[in-house]
């Protein structure tokens, strides 16, 4: 790692990342206020039938009670999408984005092997998922404290189901850095990071919400975050395991492709 | 030791890819100023970027300051500086905070930036403003301050005048040569060839990834043709046969032709000759270049 390109990138996105985690500490505190506001109809509704099983357990949460309305808070598009401002956008363009720029050849002038490069920005990358995550994770714990359900809500749990949901994040974040350096543009970098995340939410979604689909979610890595487990703890050890092995192998693939290429003139 | 020193350096990229640098053997004196000349897509950059690491070569090897271009990257990295061709930078900093983000990625202090950035009129204020209201030249300025501000013992520099204007010029090649002076050696490639003919000891000149000219720019000069054009009373001098003199022609009282080597026999010959006016171009970089470029047109494959 390169301390002083570290602190380059922190300094960077230091803006980025309170308006992230602000934004990250609202939401994770609305959906337990909206269960101590609506949960009782929420579950009134569903008892009556009328709404099928499945769409009111999208994902695994659920809006009527404290452990379900967080894990569909961590689980839900708005979440999902502002942790994937540094998990997929910081990191996609941590390599490729300087390499279009042309900003990566004046740093590779420095006596800095691409490694500790490509080190430097996966930590700047840990770093930031690990706090989007806190403040989600916080947002609950203040979403709980204001409605007065601190003891409900299982909060020595909190930090497992950060863990798990960093593992996630943390494994789409491995991903978009390999494709970072694999590419000479952000395009192709990007896109193809994208294209897993969506793919990925696509098969837990319809498994989550059509029976016969339910094959699917073991391909998803958004299955691998399991809130409601986490929060009454029962963590699945095997969840962590395949989270953890998918950023391992993002990583050696990181650390073989990128030393290897040949980085030409930018066109 | 030489400072550079490449041996059968080629790069191919892509299996069936035209090579973009073929055998380059090259040598690099410590403390001299080389000049690497040749038009765009001549295998300038490329060699450049074998040199630091940025590419792998196909055959062939390469040491600079001593260490092997493939395993002593970083470390070759450590004691150069480098102004990439077109360079980019972060534009939200300043540019002391870029330059100072920059001196703390190489881990050597900038010693020699306030001289540099007074010398190519970058003042305090100036760094203090971001980057990204930066004029072209200000942005070279910056680069090759940033290249050069911990005084490294070699200095590569691709096309390092674009966008200056002539008194940045002037001041830059003054910096050159005070570096040679101090006894660091600098590397750096061109097609402005008057400022090669002006500042550099020696010049390689490549063409199509193959090195078609390796000297010194006095010995490269003194067998370039100049023109000669010569008015007389009388009759005009034979100097048809006469050693280094070629393409003459007279029409009434004016004689041209072409002079190459030591002008003592053509003085000698014109000696009984009742001249009125004698005009000796001085050789000159750019027709050394293109007739180098013109003579090996066919002798190297497209």
């Amino acid at each position: 790692m390169n301390l002083a390109y570290l602190a380059h990138l922190l300094r960077a996105n230091r803006a980025r990342i309170v308006v992230v985690a602000v934004a990250l500490i609202i939401w994770g505190s609305l959906l337990p206020i909206v269960y101590d506001a609506f949960g009782e109809q929420f579950k009134d509704l569903f008892d009556s039938g009328l709404i099928p099983r499945q769409m009111m357990q999208f994902g695994g949460g659920d809006i009527f009670s404290l452990t379900g309305s967080v894990a569909l808070g961590f689980i839900h598009p708005f979440a999902v999408a502002l942790n994937l401002v540094f998990a997929v956008g910081f990191a996609g363009a941590a390599i490729a984005g300087e390499r279009q720029r042309g900003t990566l050849e004046v740093m590779l002038a420095r006596p800095i092997s691409r490694r500790r490069v490509y080190a430097t920005a996966a930590i700047a990358a840990s770093l930031f998922v690990a706090t989007t995550v806190a403040a989600l994770t916080l947002g609950a714990l203040v979403g709980a404290a204001i409605t007065g359900r601190v003891d409900e809500l299982g909060a020595g749990n909190l930090p497992v189901l950060w863990l798990n949901a960093v593992l996630l994040y943390g494994a789409f974040a491995a991903v978009a850095l390999a494709a970072s350096v694999s590419f000479d543009r952000l395009t192709p970098a990007l896109g193809l990071t994208l294209a897993f995340v969506l793919v990925s939410y696509f098969f837990d979604a319809l498994g989550s919400l059509w029976p016969d689909a339910q094959f699917l979610q073991d391909y998803s890595l958004f299955h691998y975050l399991d809130a409601r487990a986490d929060l009454t703890g029962l963590p699945v050890a095997r969840d962590f395991g395949i989270l953890a092995a998918v950023i391992v192998v993002a990583i050696a693939y990181a650390l073989i492709v990128f030393p290897r290429r040949d980085l030409a003139a930018p066109s | 030791m030489p400072v550079i020193e490449t041996r059968g350096l080629t790069k191919r990229y892509g299996r069936d890819a035209e090579p973009a640098l073929t055998d380059l053997d090259l040598v690099v004196e410590p403390g001299e100023i080389f000049g690497f000349l040749g038009p765009n897509g001549a295998g300038k950059s490329t060699t450049i970027r074998l040199l630091l690491g940025f590419l792998h070569p196909t055959s062939g090897s390469a040491t600079v300051l001593g260490q092997d271009i493939g395993s002593g990257s970083v470390e070759i990295r450590r004691r150069t500086g480098y102004l990439p061709g077109g360079i980019a930078f972060w534009d939200g900093l300043t540019g002391e905070r870029l330059l100072d983000e920059l001196a703390a990625m190489s881990g050597r202090p900038p010693i020699r930036r306030a001289d540099l950035a007074d010398r190519l009129e970058m003042p305090a204020a100036t760094l203090r403003r971001t980057v990204r209201d930066y004029s072209r030249g200000m942005r070279q300025k910056l680069g090759i301050i940033q290249a050069l501000q911990h005084d490294p013992e070699l200095a590569i520099l691709d096309e390092p005048s674009e966008g200056l204007d002539p008194l940045m010029q002037r001041a830059f090649y003054e910096i050159l040569e005070e570096l040679r002076a101090a006894g660091r050696t600098i590397f750096f490639s061109s097609h402005v060839l008057s400022e090669v003919e002006r500042i550099c000891d020696r010049v390689a000149i490549v063409r199509h990834g193959r090195l078609v000219a390796l000297e010194d720019i006095a010995s490269l000069l003194a067998r370039r043709k100049r023109n000669v054009e010569l008015r007389f009373d009388g009759a005009p001098p034979v100097l048809e046969r006469l050693l280094g003199v070629s393409e003459v022609r007279v029409s009434g009282d004016r004689l041209t032709c072409r002079l190459e080597g030591d002008v003592a026999p053509f003085l000698r010959a014109i000696a009984d000759t009742h001249v009125r006016d004698l005009t000796i171009e001085p050789a000159r970089l750019e027709d050394a270049f293109l007739e180098y470029y013109a003579d090996d047109l066919d002798a190297v494959p497209a």
